[in-house]
């Protein structure tokens, strides 16, 4: 943070705006950036040091399911210096670049938990000086395939083994409540929209003018509220919290009179407002195995409904999906906690949603409510290389996510992570045991495993085998 | 090489013996020198406190007086580089980089005189509290006075960095600090060399007073803060050399940074956790200082991520490509949630660390227990020279006492201690300690 304060003027400068809200609050550390204490010739040295040196990653062989819609089979992914150069099939790859092969295996966008807790450590807020990249929750997350996550009003990534280059968004919610217990909050919340969108038009009005009459006062900022302020003008996002019908409506209306895009957490009678929502342009985080009792005394329809998200989707309301605990919970509620995000996604296609709708719910709508689309949520040229290798349908419970990568560095690889690598193992692995199974004898089961082992997987029994030495040395 | 030994010392004992009185002969059936490597079947010349030589079977000159235990093992006096024995101060929670731990020094602590039984004879006492809470000295553990005791104030200053911004902050702003005062010492050199031209070109008789009279106020300054060992000559040398310019003496919240810049002093820093590593080197930046570590052995250390860049793939150095010392307690731990046992003092010599030994808890009693422990991790795979070069070498170049304490070479202090077996044996026991060449333990007939 210390740091980020000294350059975050320069790195305003430089920061990309490519979605259209919360822009201003994405902050790229530029590596030029950093070294203020330097003098020029020597940065500009660096520089050049840099570009002779540019780190190249690639992903090789796999179907990459880009997260736009489109399938590339056994296509290359190629990064250059985190982001990425390339998708394309037959692509020549520079020299020294870091390969994977990902033949036989899917390709897909790096998920994006719109909100989760712990997977950064004990960190809360500031995560740049805070953030533990250590921590087992993290390797967690990533096991389940996220590479984002909303953290309060921040979006931070998963990057294991580094504490720079994490917090990728500030600052994006501006939270609201709209009660049916609280009439008179929901009476003074409109009023002071209201007023804010009366001085930002004097304001608008008055910037227009003061070019020629240099004398003209500027609007009084009375009554203005810098939350409806800022949301008015499109640097943070509106927040609320709901699941009743009542109020989803009144927050509808509300977003259509002053024309913002609410954010609308919970949300379980959605589906019975949903033309309403869409017209608003809502967007909705929601949870398909959450429940609520309908209210017995209303003759409309309400309550929950496992089509919440497919009735949702249809009238044009784009969502977002969460588990209902947002921490890692190995205990009570184990399968409902955030590292089973794709699986919770899983009950809103049994819901009725499409299979495509429901990896954007995943990634690119959770991108886009975060502001950080323009560089994370598919898979595209010129974004993160934040990618994630399964060995089958992402939504499919079976599925593993086998390796993760964020800013083209692998951060997870499940042989070499405690929780899951005895789980079936991948086939290189698997495929020796089979073999002794058949009743071939182990002798020659050997001996032909030698021959066939490529050289690559030679080093990775190595690998394998030294931590067995250590034990072995004790 | 032995030839040269053995006639150098033939040499030097007889010219000494007619000299001197208390030259003292120890012969044993073996010494662990620590640098450089076990002589079998050796022999110590010792006076003044100080080893003269040391070889393989050496005569001694009739006359000098021998002390023979062929069935001894010598090695040298173990240093523990980070204690708070014998020192009661509370610190305080933020940043104290002028609190010196000397200043609450107490030779007749009866701890002194129990763990110099278990062969301790360098001691690090480090300030208490939080954040940056000061100086650590270097103490030999037998001594009549506070000055006497003293071997280096300051030793190194103590570092705590944890992943919060407030601990970062504390040590970014300790080289704002050091910033401030060189931009201090810039301007007293322009104002300095103005007046020299002045001084040169017109020659006038009160200008030439005035920077003399600015001159002196800071000199007094700067002999006041100096501390009470050191010797005041080098600034006058100083003085001689340069054209009579005296930079303004640091103040003493920003001196120990500006020590620290100058590699006079090193940084002992103290974290836990891999990540707090990370974070210690975001807060450095492109600081280059001297530094060392300490790290507390949970039962589930993470620190094995950050042992090495190669290993994790780490955008930073780890702790063993950045060479520094690690000051831990010799423990196993475990792999985070699972009951897998880890060798990290291993771990960390095999990428590159220097690994030193404290014991396991800052009491007496485990200081009776210390070799023991260390002798476990021994056990566990830790090379024996290792382990040696843990409990006194690396301890006193933590402290910066290297030059004089932490083995067993000529022309260094004699701390030894003397045990019946190889010193990680479980059934060896301590017979004799000697410090400053003195028996302060066990019954010794010389």
């Amino acid at each position: 943070m210390i740091r980020m304060q000294r350059t975050l003027s320069l790195a305003l400068a430089a920061t990309v705006a490519l979605a259209p809200f919360a822009s201003a609050f994405i902050q790229e550390k530029t590596p030029e950036t950093k070294d203020e204490k330097k003098d020029e010739t020597k940065d500009a040295k660096d520089e050049k040091k840099k570009k002779e040196e540019d780190r190249w990653y690639a992903v090789v062989g796999g179907d990459v399911y880009t997260g736009t819609g489109a399938v590339l089979r056994g296509a290359t992914i190629l990064a250059k210096n985190g982001k990425i150069e390339k998708i394309d099939y037959d692509v020549e790859l520079p020299a020294d670049t870091k390969k994977l092969d990902a033949t036989g295996y899917r390709i897909y966008p790096g998920l994006v938990a719109i909100s989760s807790q712990g997977l950064l450590g004990n960190a809360a807020g500031d995560y740049d000086d805070t953030i533990d990249p250590f921590n087992s929750r993290m390797i967690l997350g990533l096991a389940a395939g996220i590479t984002t996550t909303g953290s309060g009003s921040t979006a931070v990534k998963l990057k294991r083994f580094s504490v720079e280059g994490s917090v990728i968004a500030e600052k994006i919610y501006a939270i609201f409540s709209w009660s049916n217990r609280a009439p008179r909050a929901k009476f003074e919340l409109r009023e002071k929209f209201k007023n804010t969108a009366d001085y930002l038009r004097q304001f608008r009005d008055w910037e227009k003018k003061v070019k020629e009459q240099k004398d003209l006062a500027e609007p009084s900022k009375k009554n203005v509220d810098s939350s409806c302020l800022a949301v008015l003008k499109g640097e943070q996002t509106a927040k609320f919290v709901t699941g009743n019908r009542d109020e989803l409506l009144g927050i509808a209306r509300l977003a259509q009179e002053f024309g913002f895009r609410p954010v609308i957490e919970n949300a379980q009678e959605a589906w019975t407002v949903a033309d309403e929502l869409g017209r608003a342009g809502a967007r909705v985080i929601l949870t398909p195995r959450d429940r609520a009792q309908k209210d017995e005394q209303q003759t409309r329809e309400g309550g929950s409904s496992i089509e919440n998200a497919a009735i949702l989707h249809k009238a044009g309301v784009q969502i977002a999906i969460v588990p209902s605990a947002e921490g890692v919970d190995l205990g009570g509620i184990a399968g409902r906690d955030i590292i089973h995000l794709p699986i919770e996604v899983g009950f809103a296609v049994r819901g009725g949603l499409s299979e495509q709708a429901a990896l954007e719910s995943m990634t690119i709508v959770p991108a886009r409510i975060l502001g950080v689309s323009h560089r994370v949520g598919t898979l595209e040229v010129g974004k993160d290389c934040d990618l994630i290798v399964t060995d089958g349908d992402i939504l499919h419970y079976k599925s593993f996510v086998q390796w993760a990568v964020i800013d083209g560095k692998q951060v997870y690889d499940k042989e070499r992570e405690l929780f899951y690598a005895q789980i079936r193992p991948r086939p290189a692995i698997a495929a020796e045991e089979k073999k002794i199974d058949k009743g071939e004898s182990e002798t020659t089961a050997e001996e032909k495993k030698d021959v066939e082992k490529t050289d690559d997987e030679k080093k990775d029994d190595e690998k394998k085998d030294e931590p067995e030495k250590k034990d072995g040395e004790k | 090489m032995k030839k040269n030994l053995l006639l150098f010392s033939l040499l030097s004992a007889v010219c000494v013996t007619s000299a001197h009185a208390d030259l003292v002969a120890v012969r044993v059936g073996r010494a662990e020198t620590v640098a450089k490597g076990v002589i079998e079947h050796a022999v110590i010349f010792v006076e003044d406190g100080k080893i003269v030589t040391i070889g393989e079977d050496l005569p001694i000159e009739r006359g000098i007086p021998v002390v023979d235990k062929p069935e001894w093992t010598v090695m040298p006096g173990l240093v523990n580089c980070y204690s708070r024995l014998g020192a009661d101060s509370e610190g305080g929670e933020d940043m104290s980089p002028d609190v010196k731990a000397s200043d609450e020094l107490w030779p007749q602590a009866e701890e002194y005189a129990e763990i110099l039984k278990y062969g301790v004879t360098t001691l690090g006492i480090y300030p208490a509290g939080n954040g940056i809470p000061g100086l650590a000295v270097a103490v030999r553990t037998k001594a009549a006075t506070k000055a006497e005791m003293i071997l280096q104030d300051p030793a190194y200053l103590k570092v705590i960095v944890r992943a919060d911004s407030s601990a970062k902050k504390r040590i970014t702003d300790g080289f704002k600090k050091a910033d401030e005062h060189d931009e201090k010492v810039k301007k007293a050199r322009e104002k300095f060399d103005k007046d020299k031209e002045k001084k040169g070109s017109k020659k006038e008789e009160p200008k030439k007073d005035e920077p003399k009279k600015e001159e002196k106020p800071e000199e007094k300054k700067g002999v006041a803060q100096e501390p009470a060992v050191d010797d005041p000559k080098p600034d006058e040398k100083k003085d001689e050399s340069k054209d009579g310019f005296v930079p303004p003496a640091a103040d003493a919240k920003s001196k120990a940074f500006v020590d620290l810049r100058a590699k006079s002093l090193r940084a002992l820093v103290c974290l836990n956790t891999a990540a707090e590593y990370l974070h210690w080197l975001d807060a450095l930046g492109k600081e280059d200082i001297l530094w060392d570590l300490r790290c507390v052995m949970s039962q589930d250390s993470d620190l094995f991520y950050v042992a090495n860049k190669k290993e994790w793939d780490l955008d930073q150095d780890g702790i063993g490509d950045k060479k520094v010392h690690v000051v831990m307690e010799p423990r196993l731990t475990l792999t985070p949630g699972t009951m897998r046992t880890r060798n990290l003092a291993l771990e960390f010599t095999n990428s590159g660390a220097k690994v030193v030994f404290i014991p396991r808890l800052d009491n007496v009693a485990e200081h009776k227990t210390w070799l023991a422990g260390v002798g476990e991790i021994v056990g566990a795979g830790l090379k024996r020279e290792t382990a040696l070069y843990a409990m006194t070498l690396g301890g006193a170049e933590v402290l910066g006492v290297e030059k004089r304490v932490g083995s067993l070479e000529k022309g260094k202090d004699a701390n030894m201690v003397f045990l019946d077996g190889d010193p990680f044996e479980a059934t060896t026991r301590i017979q004799a300690v000697m410090l400053d060449g003195k028996f302060v333990f066990g019954d010794v007939n010389q």
